[in-house]
């Protein structure tokens, strides 16, 4: 098998439970955000080195399809957030960590990005579909 | 013997070697970039949204001093962790010696190539030329 299928395979059958489950959001929106992180430092860029070309870059990003990736992004960006910090804080202080609060601190990211996202993809859909359906601006 | 039950666990120290002070940082970079990465896209992308940015929005973000030493933490920040986490998940998967040089110097050089164009952007602002833009 290559190293490829034996990655995703091997996810998918691999019983790990909440902790997986946080390992592998945690790995997908990181590198979501990087792959966005990167394209937009070059497109924000255009406004000093070709700032004709920066209307470009912004009609992109107005583009329906966009501003749905967009609102993903944002979710992406909680979760990791949310996800580092519990990581971060139970590698800082390893004296927090018990085996039976790996599971509703997993939960508890999951929740507070719900939490914080909602709203967000609230407002951000509302001109999704202002600017698609309705005619805004 | 190990247990397949762990109730504690041992985090020890990171070694005083380059990886281990690149696990530390990204932990220390990681809890920078809440508040640097949130507050961002708190206000591009929920509260002014990208139907109101244009050049003359960003003209007058950069006219505060402020907002540019902002910008730039972020870009230092968040493209060095997000570039050091895509190497990461690389040798994870990547186990032989000269793919793994050839994909660290790879990835070492697009993160200075990119984070140098991001700093000139942010340091030489919104370019002459766009039909006149308001920098004050
Ligand atoms: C918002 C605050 C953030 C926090 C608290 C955070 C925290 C962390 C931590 C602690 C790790 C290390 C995980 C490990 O070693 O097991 C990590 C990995 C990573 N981060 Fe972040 N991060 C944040 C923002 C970002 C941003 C903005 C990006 C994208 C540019 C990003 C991309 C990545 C990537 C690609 C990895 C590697 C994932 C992996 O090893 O599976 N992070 N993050």
């Amino acid at each position: 098998m290559s190293p490829l299928r034996t990655v995703i395979t091997g996810s998918v059958r691999y019983r790990g439970r909440e902790g997986q489950l946080a390992f592998i959001l945690h790995r997908l929106s990181g590198l979501g955000t990087l792959l966005f992180l990167a394209l937009h430092i070059l497109d924000t860029s255009t406004v000093y080195f070709f700032p004709a070309l920066y209307k470009e870059a912004l009609a992109l990003y107005r583009h329906p399809l966009f501003m749905l990736g967009e609102i993903f992004l944002v979710a992406a960006v909680i979760y990791h957030g949310t996800n580092g910090l519990r990581i971060a804080l139970f590698d800082l202080f390893p004296r927090l960590w018990r085996a039976e609060r790996e599971k509703p601190s997993v939960y508890t990211t999951l929740a507070v990005t719900v939490v914080l996202w909602l709203p967000a993809a609230f407002i951000m859909g509302r001109s999704l579909i202002g600017h698609t359906f309705l005619g805004w601006e | 013997m190990t247990t397949l039950n762990p109730t504690s666990r041992v985090v020890s120290p990171p070694p005083r070697s380059l990886d281990g002070r690149i696990w530390l940082l990204m932990r220390y970079s990681g809890i920078a970039l809440i508040p640097l990465a949130w507050i961002h896209v708190l206000i591009q992308d929920v509260l002014v949204g990208v139907h109101r940015i244009d050049l003359d929005y960003v003209a007058l973000r950069w006219a505060t001093l402020g907002w540019r030493v902002y910008d730039m933490a972020l870009l230092g920040f968040a493209f060095a962790h997000g570039m050091n986490g895509l190497r990461q998940v690389l040798e994870d998967y990547i186990t032989r010696d000269r793919p793994r040089r050839l994909v660290r110097w790879g990835l070492f050089a697009a993160w200075l190539v990119i984070t140098a164009i991001g700093a000139a952007a942010i340091v030489g602002g919104v370019g002459r030329g766009a039909g006149e833009v308001g920098g004050s």
